[in-house]
């Protein structure tokens, strides 16, 4: 389908695939054409004209951003007269724009003084008669009318890129404006990012300082598996003072997004001092004790060192949830023969047929969110979402719901295995298939053979599927059957698979440690509790740094080891500190960061050679993991009986969605605190009112939590938000419980 | 031909300035001197330049007045920094230089403004809405300068003694018959916000998933992009935004919230395209429609005869959902009679009569009996087909072993041979008078040609002489051949008998599609309604009320057989006058619809105009197409549609030609 289209730019031969645009062109060729409102990643919006070029024989100019390259044109990017345009647009601009430059957050990295002085405008020869206008306070983002220039880039990325359609233009000519339907709202800041100019502000960040006095980390955001490029903007907190603080985070808008975590919930460093007696105690904790308990809230040089100290003192290993989502990537494994699954983010983005399944889209991963999002909307790719749940705020993405019985997804994955795996398979699983009772798995999941008849038919003619795998597989009871019945639709389908790893670093946790089942008697915990703790948090028995204060890398979703970088100095001991006392001596953690083992398919990269770059359409960072072929017990079983759960069930989810684990909940813009929340169905089954207090047993901890009725809910299902990385779990995230109201 | 005093329209240079009357030369185009029977205009201003119809006009006020149209129908644009800010330095500027306060330089403001609105707006209306004000400018130099000389308002700034009666519109917009939204549902689609896309369509179409897959789309014939390269696939991408309302479940994108109920209630008799829209349009003006059916389904013509493999029920039936959620009751099975109809005009506000054309008309060949065994009637043959592939109904039609000869030339019959091959002949003729490129124009390329690829014969030049039976069984059909021969005097080529070029070919049936009746038995004879010379109710084709008080007619019964769109046009003006009806009893128009007739009186598209400031050679989309073996023996759409790339591009093609027409009355 492809066609290269050739042409020129100013004399210059370029070539773009057809359907892209002059801008395009230009872009990859490095040929500057000004533009206010383009942004890369999304449609363009050509509102702001500036990128009018001129071509030979065409009479008029021709607006490049929207304007398709057409074989053997000749572009002219500058004259006189495309000059003399751009500076008329930029007059008009210009004309009643508050000249409060002084103390708008903007000023310095503002799109319109930028190019107010590129094209030389220096003084407004109109005026029209000003308009009153309301400021806006929407949660996160404030929204000053009187200085937004209606460029629609908000909008478009509250569309294309986050789905949620909050945003919307209010038509009116001149009094055009910007709202917002609230409720539909989720706090990314998406399009705070994108604002050319200071109209759409940060709440928290506005009149905190000038950006020229910010300087710029690199690194790698730490609240969930996309481990999304991001940069720490930090200066010292007064002056005559060191000590510096992380004022907002930001990133490569026209090209990457974030989530509202990412982008609010920056400032969880664990300010600590040295403290040479736990440092001890701390030595002798480890000398002491039989094993550590860690989460995945940990670099890959950690968790090697971590392996290290293992090797070193014979100690066990325990990360409960690493160790499942590992033995469920070696079951998948054992049938698609690679190591890790095939797909990615951009996997997601670019399919036209995606099945999600036992993943909770929006608060598990949200860039799995957003990449669904921008599949169906740049490829009207078919989603259907396999849940017990229905998420309303995916209504516009999600073209099929299919909604099962808590406990029944073996049966729907055989399901779904039967609908598109190959001959091949059909004839090595054939007794698997022979067996299978569709009717049985239908009845007692509550899913409609049409329903799969549907996705059937609906697949018909695509080229791109992807199927993924959430975290209410990785700990079922039947996670291992599942892994593998994943594991033959990725050998032998057309589909690509994603296996999203449930916490920030778990896959690279899964490739670097050798994980125990369970713990011995006497523990060293590692941001989990344990008979000595060390957290970040600071809440232990010695300090460790937060994810925002260390140098190291992540393995994040799509495979690939990215580097994080130091926003905050942190004075007191660290993991390799203890390491070296241990005997396991390097001088930083990151000179491990060559030696992660290259039979998971880690390089012998050195931490400062890895990259960490941008080009106009992507990020170069870091490298992906070789996916390694592997081989191992290929058979599958037969399906079990489908479990069933009855009376009130609850479903261990994070939410808002903004929330993800302890150092999420830290971040003073973020912090909240967690309700149980189910739909009024819920609320009768099991007979309890909104605003109850109840208490409830959960994966062996007790809860108490108030109770709210979310409209967003369907089904006798309710979710309990944890927000908490000090446990970690092994069980499947499905619980029936008993409530008992315990209010006053 | 218009009188002007003078005109700038279209690039004429008319100046009666200052002429007596009776050598005033006249403008070359309709324009709207007359604006309804009760005024006159005095002057019309628009995209393409300015008319006034006499003498003594404020132009300066009139200038202003239009620069204000901008800004109060900027609504449905303001999406480019020249036309947000540029519009409002116009009006600005423009009311300033109107009271009295205007300075010299305001006027040089003015000109380099609307130059950079004319090279870099948008959309069309930015781009235009400067050209008829520097006419004036130019033109009218010395009102204006009298005006900033002496400081003083203009003659009727503070008169409110004339009507600026102003209208949006565009080419393909112009050129539907139902005038809908054409470059603001594209504009939904660009943005990738197809439920403001449907949102657009549905303010005068309520049948996007219909007209977005089945329209004979006279707009694309009056795409301005069609003078740079080709138009726009404007059809395809009305589906789009239907197609994402149904996939998606959510409930149906009204363009307004259903106002409360007014205690009003219309009959509608026939639930086709025309039924539909008159319930659709009155029911979000609060009328209670209650729609009586013949059939048992809903629908009409497009549900019993365009085939599924080109509409399929499914859809449809979201577009008759769509109606029906508007609280529309449908009464099925119920065919209407005149002592109903007596009934009705005491019971009912209003009644509008939608029964449509479902007579076949005879192909006029020698011993053509109704009763021979073989002869089968276009509209009876479709209705048993669509009645069973649809819904179940009646009995399946094969024709396994037969041969069909359909005579035709139309979509109804290019429906019957495509069914025929679905229903298994072995045989499919399709007999025209004229030549392939006059099919292709009557219908589409597309249908012809996938026609074509299923394995119809078409015979061109050719018509039945006679039936020829055995015991009143059709047995062969004696053809004729035709050629065309050229007038000498260069008028029409005139089609000519072959002599002895007759032939005789077998067939099993013979299907007449040359066309249809309306069947009007309903209609009271004491009524004594006015008849068109082709047997169709008559209306004057702008409120479309027959000749007695409250009995309105809207699609095929009063046009005569012609498209959906066509229908749907007729029946939204025709809901929108009883609207009115039911509460005052007066027949009326409102400005909009005035203003509508006459911009397409004048014709908004040019086909002559150059286009500049678009890159030319952007070819049109095309969606795929089953092939020919996945769709020739079953009923799957054949017309895949647009995948989102496509769609994006085929949008990002389209021009914004909005235009404001504004008249002074």
């Amino acid at each position: 389908m492809s066609k290269t289209i050739n042409f020129t730019i100013d004399g210059q031969k370029v070539s773009v695939e057809k359907g892209e645009s002059i801008l395009t062109g230009a872009r990859k060729n490095d040929i500057y054409i000004p533009t206010l409102c383009h942004l890369a990643k999304a449609t363009p919006i050509a509102s702001c004209r500036l990128c009018v070029v001129e071509v030979e024989g065409s009479e008029g100019f021709v607006l490049s951003c929207n304007t398709q390259a057409v074989e053997g044109i000749e572009v002219k990017t500058n004259s006189d007269e495309l000059y003399k345009e751009r500076q008329n647009i930029m007059k008009l601009y210009d004309v009643n724009h508050p000249l409060q430059c002084g103390v708008c957050d903007k000023s310095g990295e503002c799109d319109l003084q930028n190019k107010t002085l590129e094209f030389d405008v220096d003084s407004q020869n109109f005026a029209i008669r000003d308009q009153k206008r309301q400021k806006k306070g929407w949660g996160v983002l404030s929204y000053d009318p009187h200085l937004c220039i209606m460029c629609e880039r908000c909008t478009v990325v509250c569309n294309e890129v986050v789905g949620s359609m909050a945003l919307y233009i209010k038509p009116g000519g001149y009094k055009s404006l910007i709202d917002n339907h609230y409720s539909s709202c989720i706090q990314c800041g998406e399009c705070i990012s994108v604002c050319p100019v200071g109209a759409m502000a940060s709440s928290d960040f506005k009149y905190t300082t000038n950006v020229w006095e910010l300087e710029s980390v690199p690194s790698s955001c730490a609240h969930c598996s996309s481990a999304c490029n991001l940069k720490y903007d930090v200066k010292t907190v007064g002056v005559g003072e060191s000590a510096t603080a992380i004022y907002r985070v930001t990133n490569e808008v026209a090209i990457e997004s974030l989530c509202g975590a990412g982008r609010f919930a920056y400032d969880f460093e664990n300010r600590a001092t040295k403290d040479e007696l736990a440092f001890v105690k701390a030595v002798e904790a480890f000398k002491g004790a039989d094993t550590v308990v860690f989460n995945s809230m940990i670099t890959n040089e950690e968790a090697y060192v971590l392996q290290a100290i293992k090797e070193k003192l014979g100690l066990k290993l325990v990360n409960k949830e690493a160790k499942k989502y590992q033995e469920f990537l070696m079951n998948f494994a054992s049938v698609s023969g690679t190591k890790l699954y095939s797909g990615s983010l951009k996997t997601i983005e670019d399919s036209d047929f995606a099945v999600t399944l036992g993943c909770s889209i929006s608060a598990d991963n949200p860039m799995v969110r957003f990449a669904l999002n921008i599949a169906h909307n740049k490829r009207s790719a078919y989603v259907t979402c396999m849940h017990p749940l229905e998420d309303e705020s995916l209504r516009n993405v999600i073209t099929q719901y299919v909604k099962y019985e808590v406990g029944s997804e073996e049966g729907l994955l055989a399901m779904l295995c039967d609908l598109v795996v190959n001959e091949e398979a059909r004839e090595k699983y054939k007794s698997f298939f022979d067996s299978l009772d569709s009717g049985y798995i239908c009845g007692e999941s509550s899913v409609g053979e049409e329903e799969f008849g549907l996705l059937y038919q609906k697949l018909r003619r695509k080229t791109k599927p992807v199927i993924v795998a959430g975290a209410d597989l990785y700990n079922h009871p039947r996670a291992k059957n599942i892994a593998k019945l994943l594991g033959m639709i990725a050998k032998y389908s057309e589909f690509d698979v994603v296996i999203v790893p449930p916490e920030t670093n778990t896959l690279g946790v899964a490739m670097i440690c050798d994980l125990d089942e369970t713990a011995g008697e006497k523990t060293v915990g590692y941001n989990v509790e344990g008979d000595f703790t060390l957290s970040a948090l600071g809440t232990g028995d010695l300090d460790m740094p937060a994810l925002n204060q260390q140098e190291g890398t992540f393995t994040s979703i799509d495979k690939k080891v990215v580097p994080l970088n130091a926003a905050i100095e942190y004075e007191a001991y660290e993991l390799n500190d203890i390491a070296n006392a241990l005997g396991v001596k390097a001088k930083n953690v990151i000179d491990y960061t060559a030696s992660l083992p290259q039979d998971s398919g880690f390089k012998n990269i050195e931490f400062d050679a890895l990259e960490n770059r941008f080009t106009m359409f992507e990020g170069i960072r870091g490298y992906f993991l070789e996916n390694v072929s592997v081989k191992g017990d290929d058979s599958v079983e037969e399906i079990d009986d489908l479990a069933e759960y009855n009376g009130s069930v609850i479903y261990r989810c994070n939410f808002p969605f903004n929330q993800f684990n302890s150092f999420t909940n830290k971040a003073h813009q973020t912090e909240s605190e967690p309700f149980l929340e189910g739909s009024k169905q819920f609320a009768i089954a099991s007979k309890i009112s909104a605003g109850d207090t109840v208490r409830f047993t959960m994966d062996g901890k007790e809860y108490t939590r108030k109770f709210k009725i979310s409209k967003e809910l369907k089904g006798t299902l309710a979710l309990n938000p944890v927000f908490d990385s000090t446990d970690n779990y092994d069980e499947y995230r499905y619980k029936q419980v008993k409530l008992e109201v315990v209010n006053g | 031909m218009s009188k002007v005093y003078f005109s700038t329209w279209r690039g004429e240079s008319i100046n009666n300035i200052g002429k007596p009357d009776d050598q005033w030369e006249e403008s070359a185009y309709n324009l709207p001197e007359q604006y309804d029977s009760a005024r006159n205009a005095k002057a019309f201003i628009g995209w393409d330049g300015v008319a006034l119809f006499q003498g003594d006009i404020d132009v300066v006020r009139l200038a202003m007045e239009y620069a204000a149209q901008y800004q109060v129908y900027s609504e449905a644009c303001g999406r480019c920094a020249p036309g947000r800010w540029g519009g409002r330095i116009l009006y600005d500027l423009m009311d300033k230089i109107a009271r009295g306060e205007g300075t010299v330089s305001d006027l040089e403001h003015l000109k380099e403004v609307s130059a950079t609105m004319q090279i870099t707006s948008k959309c069309e209306i930015g781009k235009t809405v400067p050209t008829p004000l520097l006419d004036l400018m130019v033109h009218f130099e010395d009102e204006f300068m009298d005006l900033i000389t002496n400081q003083k308002p203009s003659k009727h700034y503070n008169l409110e003694d004339i009507s600026y009666i102003a209208k949006i519109t565009a080419p393909c917009t112009d050129a539907c018959p139902t005038h809908v939204d054409i470059p603001g549902y594209i504009e939904g689609v660009r943005d990738l916000r197809f439920d403001d896309s449907l949102k657009a369509t549905r303010q005068t179409m309520p049948l996007a998933h219909t007209c977005g897959r089945v329209c004979p789309h006279p707009c694309e014939d009056e795409c301005r992009r069609t003078n740079l390269d080709e138009p726009i696939s404007i059809m395809a991408l009305k589906r789009l935004g239907a197609d994402y309302e149904t996939d998606h479940g959510f409930e149906f994108f009204h363009p307004a919230k259903a106002k409360k109920p007014t205690g009003k209630k219309v009959a509608v008799i026939g639930a086709g395209p025309a039924g539909l829209t008159t319930a659709y349009y009155l029911a979000l003006e609060g009328v209670h429609c209650d729609v009586y059916e013949d059939l048992p389904v809903l629908g009409g013509e497009v549900a019993v005869g365009v085939p599924e493999y080109r509409m399929p029920i499914d859809k449809y039936n979201q577009d008759i959902a769509a109606v029906a959620d508007l609280g529309v009751n449908f009464i099925t099975n119920s065919r209407v009679n005149a002592d109903m109809m007596r009934q009705f005009e005491k019971d009912y506000d209003a009644v509008m009569v939608s029964v449509g054309t479902r007579l076949s008309k005879k192909v006029r060949c020698n011993n053509e009996r109704p009763e021979i065994e073989g002869y089968w009637g276009a509209i009876e043959m479709l209705d048993q087909v669509n009645l069973w592939d649809k819904y179940g109904i009646g009995e399946r039609v094969d024709l396994t072993g037969k041969t069909i000869v359909c005579v035709g030339g139309g979509f109804t019959s290019m429906d019957v041979v495509r069914c025929s091959i679905r229903a298994g002949a072995k045989k499919v003729y399709m007999i025209y008078r004229r030549d392939e490129k006059t099919i292709i124009r009557n219908t589409t390329y597309e249908e012809y040609h996938e026609a074509v690829e299923e394995g119809v014969e078409f015979l061109f030049h050719s018509a039945v002489e006679e039936m020829v039976d055995e015991d009143d069984v059709l047995k062969t059909l004696k053809i004729n051949k035709f050629e065309l021969v050229p007038d000498p005097d260069g008028g029409r080529a005139q089609l000519v008998k072959i002599e002895g070029a007759d032939y005789t070919i077998d067939a099993d049936f013979l299907i007449p599609a040359v066309s249809q009746a309306a069947d009007l038995d309903l209609l009271p004879e004491e009524w004594d309604l006015e008849m068109t010379s082709w047997g169709t109710i008559k209306t004057n084709g702008k409120d479309y009320m027959t000749s007695r008080k409250g009995i309105f007619a809207s699609g095929d019964c009063e046009y005569g057989p012609m498209t959906i769109v066509n229908a749907v046009g007729q029946a939204k003006r025709g809901a929108s006058v009883i609207s009115r009806y039911v509460e005052t009893g007066e027949i009326t128009l409102t400005d909009d619809e005035i203003m509508e007739d006459h911009l397409r009186k004048i014709k908004v598209y040019d086909k002559k105009e150059k286009i500049t400031g678009w890159l030319a050679g952007i070819p049109r989309e095309h969606a795929e197409v089953l092939d020919v073996d996945e769709r020739k023996t079953n009923n799957r759409e054949v017309n895949l549609g647009f995948t989102q790339e496509q769609a994006i591009s085929e949008a990002e093609r389209c021009m914004r030609c909005y235009y404001i027409a504004m008249a002074a009355v």
